[in-house]
Formats: C-alpha cells, sequence, structure tokens
C-alpha cells in the first residue's frame, strides 16, 4: 500500500538494495534535499508528512513529550518565518545530520498495524 | 444406577485431585488436574502481586500489560487468534499473586501455552501501548472499583492494617505515573523460573509439562522481588464520600499463617443465613436493624490475615446501631464453647470444602501448593477438627486484643468513631 499510504510512494527501497545505483543517486538526493529549502526555515523532512490523517495523527501522539515539543517549536518557527517571507538565520538551518526520520517508524507501525486489522477482518478461515 | 454412577465418578475426580503433584518442569513449577472437564483451562500464576511492587501502580500496569504484543505476535493477533479458537484469556491481580489464564477447548493447549508464554518470555512493553491501551484501562479499574465504597475500605484497612507490603494496593492510585520502563524492570524480576508455576485443570500433567518444556525452557534468571514480613499495625481511619452506601468496616488482623481457629471465628461470626429469606443464626444476624447489610470477610495470606466486618448502609443511625451490635458480637466471639464451636466448625469445613468447587478456586488452591504455601483441602479440614474450645478461646481472644482496625466511608460527620462503638 505504498502509494495511498500516509509516506506516499517511494523508491528508496529500490535503490538501496542496489549498491551502485545507490551510491550515484544519494549525491543527487543529498543537493535536492538541500534545495528544497525546507531546512532553512528549520524543519526536518519529517514535519513535511501530511499529518491530516488518522494514522498519522496516532504517530504523533507516540511521539515521546520531548520529541512532540520540539516538533511543535519547528513549526512554530517555520511559520513565523512564512509570515516574515523570510528565511532563519544560515546558523539555525537543520544540519543534514541532524535531519533524521523521527516519525517514520512510529508511522509504519501504525499502518503496519491497519493492515493487520485488515489482513484479520478479511480472513477466511479454512479447515486443517 | 445413575446414584452409583455420580458417587464413583465423584470418588475419582477426588483421587485425580489428590494426585495433583506439582513437579518442576525447566524450573517452572507445573501442577495439572483432569477431572475430565469439557473445556481446559491453563494458568500462569506469578509471585508478583502488588505486595511485591516496587512503586505503586505498577503490578496493575504489568497485569494491563498482559496479552498486548509481544515478539511473535500482535497485540490483535493474540486476541483474534485466541477468538478464532474460541477460548478466554483473563488476568486477574492480587495482594500476593498474578495470574494469567486462558480457558479453552481440549485439544488446543499448543495454542494456548504459547500466547502465555510468549507474554512471559518476550513481552514489547511498548510505550504507546502503555498510552493507549493499558494506562486508560488501568484508571477505569482503578475507578469503578474504588467507586465501590466496600473496596475502598477494605483496601484502606489492609493499608492500616499492614502499612508496607500487603498494604500496598492492587489498583493504581489515582495520580500516581507508572512509565514502561518501570513495568519492564519489574516483569524482569518478575517473570522468572522459580517465581512461576503452570496450572492446569482439564488437561493431562504430561502434555502440559512437555508444552511448558518447550516454550518456558529458555527462561532464567532469579528473582529479585521481595516483600517485607508482614506485620500487623491496626488503626482508624475517615473517609469523606457521597451517592454511595454509608460504610464502616471493623476488623482485625494477625501476621502469621493464617490459623483453624480463624476460619471458625469466622464462620461462628458470618451473618450470611444458610436458607433464603431467614435472618441466619450469627449472633450479628439477631439483633440486626433493618436495612443494613453486614458481611464478614476473612482474607487470608501467606504470611498474615486480615478479618473484618464490613457494615452498609443507606442511614448512618442505624449503621451506628449494627456497628455496636457487631461488635459486641466480636467481643462475645472469644468464648465459644459447647455446641456453637461445633456448628462454626461444621461451617468452617463445609465453608473450606466448597472454596474448592470452582475452576478458579481449584487454580488457586494448585496455585498455592505449587507456590509453597502449605495449605492444602485435606490439612485445612484436619487442622479445623483438632479445634478445640480452650485452643479457640486464647488464639479468639489475642486476636480480639489486637489494636483494631476501623474505617468509615460516606458522610464521616455523621458515621461513628472507633470509640463509640465501643472498640
Amino acid at each position: 500500500m505504498v502509494l495511498a499510504g500516509p509516506l506516499g510512494p517511494s523508491l528508496a527501497p529500490a535503490i538501496l538494495k542496489n549498491r551502485g545505483l545507490y551510491r550515484w543517486v544519494k549525491p543527487i538526493a543529498n543537493w535536492y534535499a538541500d534545495l528544497s529549502g525546507y531546512r532553512k526555515v528549520g524543519y526536518k523532512y519529517d514535519d513535511l508528512i501530511m499529518e491530516e490523517r488518522d494514522d498519522v495523527q496516532r504517530a504523533i501522539n507516540r511521539l515521546t513529550p520531548r520529541e512532540a515539543y520540539d516538533r511543535q517549536f519547528r513549526l512554530k518557527q517555520a511559520s513565523h518565518c512564512s509570515v516574515l517571507h523570510d528565511v532563519l538565520p544560515k546558523e539555525k538551518w537543520t544540519k543534514a545530520e541532524e535531519d533524521v526520520r523521527y516519525l517514520k517508524p512510529h508511522v509504519e507501525s501504525v499502518e503496519q498495524e491497519e493492515l493487520e486489522r485488515r489482513a484479520w477482518d478479511n480472513m477466511v478461515v479454512s479447515k486443517k | 444406577m445413575l446414584a452409583s454412577r455420580s458417587s464413583a465418578a465423584r470418588s475419582a475426580s477426588r483421587i485425580a485431585r489428590n494426585f495433583a503433584t506439582v513437579v518442576d518442569t525447566a524450573g517452572v513449577k507445573v501442577a495439572a488436574v483432569d477431572n475430565g472437564e469439557p473445556t481446559s483451562a491453563v494458568t500462569f500464576l506469578v509471585k508478583a502481586g502488588s505486595r511485591f511492587e516496587s512503586k505503586p501502580g505498577v503490578a496493575h500496569a504489568l497485569k494491563g500489560f498482559a496479552f498486548k504484543s509481544t515478539e511473535k505476535r500482535s497485540f490483535l493477533g493474540t486476541i483474534r487468534e485466541a477468538e478464532l479458537y474460541g477460548g478466554v484469556l483473563s488476568t486477574s491481580l492480587t495482594r500476593e499473586h498474578l495470574a494469567l489464564t486462558a480457558e479453552f477447548l481440549r485439544g488446543d493447549e499448543p495454542l494456548f501455552v504459547d500466547i502465555l508464554s510468549s507474554f512471559v518470555k518476550s513481552a514489547k512493553y511498548t510505550r504507546h501501548e502503555l498510552d493507549e491501551y493499558v494506562a486508560p484501562v488501568c484508571e477505569a479499574e482503578s475507578t469503578t472499583a474504588f467507586s465501590n465504597p466496600a473496596v475502598r475500605a477494605l483496601d484502606l484497612a489492609h493499608l492500616l492494617a499492614f502499612r508496607t507490603g500487603l498494604g500496598s494496593s492492587p489498583f493504581t492510585t489515582p495520580g500516581t505515573h507508572v512509565s514502561v520502563e518501570d513495568v519492564k524492570a519489574y516483569a524482569q524480576n518478575a517473570f522468572t523460573p522459580g517465581n512461576l508455576a503452570v496450572l492446569g485443570t482439564g488437561i493431562d500433567a504430561a502434555t502440559l509439562q512437555k508444552l511448558v518444556e518447550q516454550s518456558l525452557g529458555s527462561l532464567s534468571g532469579a528473582s529479585t522481588l521481595s516483600s517485607s514480613p508482614s506485620s500487623y499495625f491496626g488503626g482508624e481511619t475517615r473517609i469523606e464520600a457521597h451517592g454511595a452506601p454509608e460504610t464502616i468496616f471493623i476488623g482485625f488482623g494477625t501476621a502469621g499463617a493464617p490459623s483453624a481457629e480463624l476460619a471458625v471465628l469466622s464462620a461462628h461470626l458470618d451473618p450470611t443465613p444458610t436458607i433464603k429469606w431467614s435472618k441466619g443464626l450469627s449472633p450479628i444476624a439477631a439483633n440486626l436493624p433493618a436495612g443494613v447489610s453486614v458481611k464478614s470477610v476473612l482474607l487470608p495470606y501467606s504470611d498474615a490475615a486480615l478479618y473484618g466486618i464490613v457494615i452498609q448502609g443507606a442511614d448512618t443511625e442505624r449503621v451506628k446501631e449494627a456497628g455496636k451490635v457487631a461488635v459486641a458480637a466480636l467481643k462475645a466471639a472469644g468464648d465459644l464453647k459447647g455446641d456453637d464451636l461445633k456448628k462454626a466448625v461444621a461451617k468452617a469445613k463445609f465453608d473450606a470444602a466448597s472454596a474448592l468447587d470452582g475452576r478458579d478456586n481449584v487454580l488457586f488452591a494448585l496455585g498455592a501448593q505449587a507456590l509453597g504455601s502449605p495449605a492444602s483441602l485435606d490439612s485445612t479440614i484436619s487442622n479445623l477438627d483438632k479445634v478445640t474450645a480452650t485452643a479457640y478461646h486464647k488464639a479468639a481472644s489475642s486476636f480480639l486484643k489486637a489494636k483494631p482496625t476501623y474505617v468509615a466511608i460516606g458522610d464521616i460527620k455523621r458515621l461513628p468513631y472507633a470509640d463509640e462503638l465501643g472498640l
């Protein structure tokens, strides 16, 4: 359910499998992530996951209080930047090594639970 | 024909019950009784009741985590699989033991023993399960339990009587915070081979031993859970409450294994009538004002016992009157002679025997045997037979001389104080 899932379509798993392709694509990916500009307003990539869905809301509820607070701070900071039509001073930009997928594991576990529930709901019992 | 057959069945079951020997399998004590029931039940009895908890509410949270996700199955998978096989999973927590029970049709034991043992061995204790499922359920259970003034009175009575250890409640008090790490550490200490007994009814002992050996063979470690030996203190407390019956609890406790004399005292005072719509012959029941309910409670533990009378009624005056009757009966109960004593002993014997009727009770009796309490039915009954008037008088009067435990819940401005009842 990659297409309809909360994380959207992704070629990353396929690329990660191929070592040569990964080595070739990774610099471009890094360049693209920097270029897309979200790091300049202090965001991490996982702040951009669409949160107006039940599964992502559940995942957000599973963050530790500290992670939830930091996320809220980044959202506030970025919307302030948006009001000012400006980006943060360079030392406040998100560094590449800080840009970790803190929400993705939770989103995936919620998605997994949903898929499992669907599988159990549609199960056909057969006699052994 | 029918009569002879049923009596043969009864004696057969008695033989089976007597031969429920406790076997050490992979360090875990296993006992099983097969009385030919159509369903089987397996209980994992863990010495992890609230008296052992390191932090208030941990034992209750551990109980809540039962059957949640493990390395083998998810939370949903456990429930759906159990439903598919038509089994019932349940847990219960007392001050001394945590019991995880699965009841199922005969033949499904591999799955259900696996469900139980995978919780013991490899539960995940995730933070989101604590927040999403365990904590709300614990809170709801505690709120429901404490909204019953009798439960609340007994809970407070334990605290007054034993303070630490047995005093700690099997329910979470509102406002306590338990983290996943606390539960994990507690579980690691609790789920060790020496701390665990596997009990089966309606299941062949050899089958159960084999399954336990397969599933719990790798379980290791020694429990560091400990509880200080109980001692009895006693005291008085009053709690304001509204919208529930006015409740008082008058009780006495004692440290040391519960004695036969105490069971006789309890049987003598128990106001429950033996015949429906009658008043009963207990000295309390005879002079009771109308509209007041009186229950006697005997709570035996491995190293202490609490006996008390719970009086509930809508009207404080009548509750006070009933309290005076109960205290007078308690004081007079030290002298019990002749037929009165015989009657009480007979009633206590019947209570002890009929307590083994239900499946849960058989499991708990087996568990007590497996985890080292010496209370088998035969010994209980022979001890009751040995009760003499002088021994009873000595035991009962020293028991009733201790400082009473008194709890009043309700309209505390009107409910009587302990000294007003003559305690």
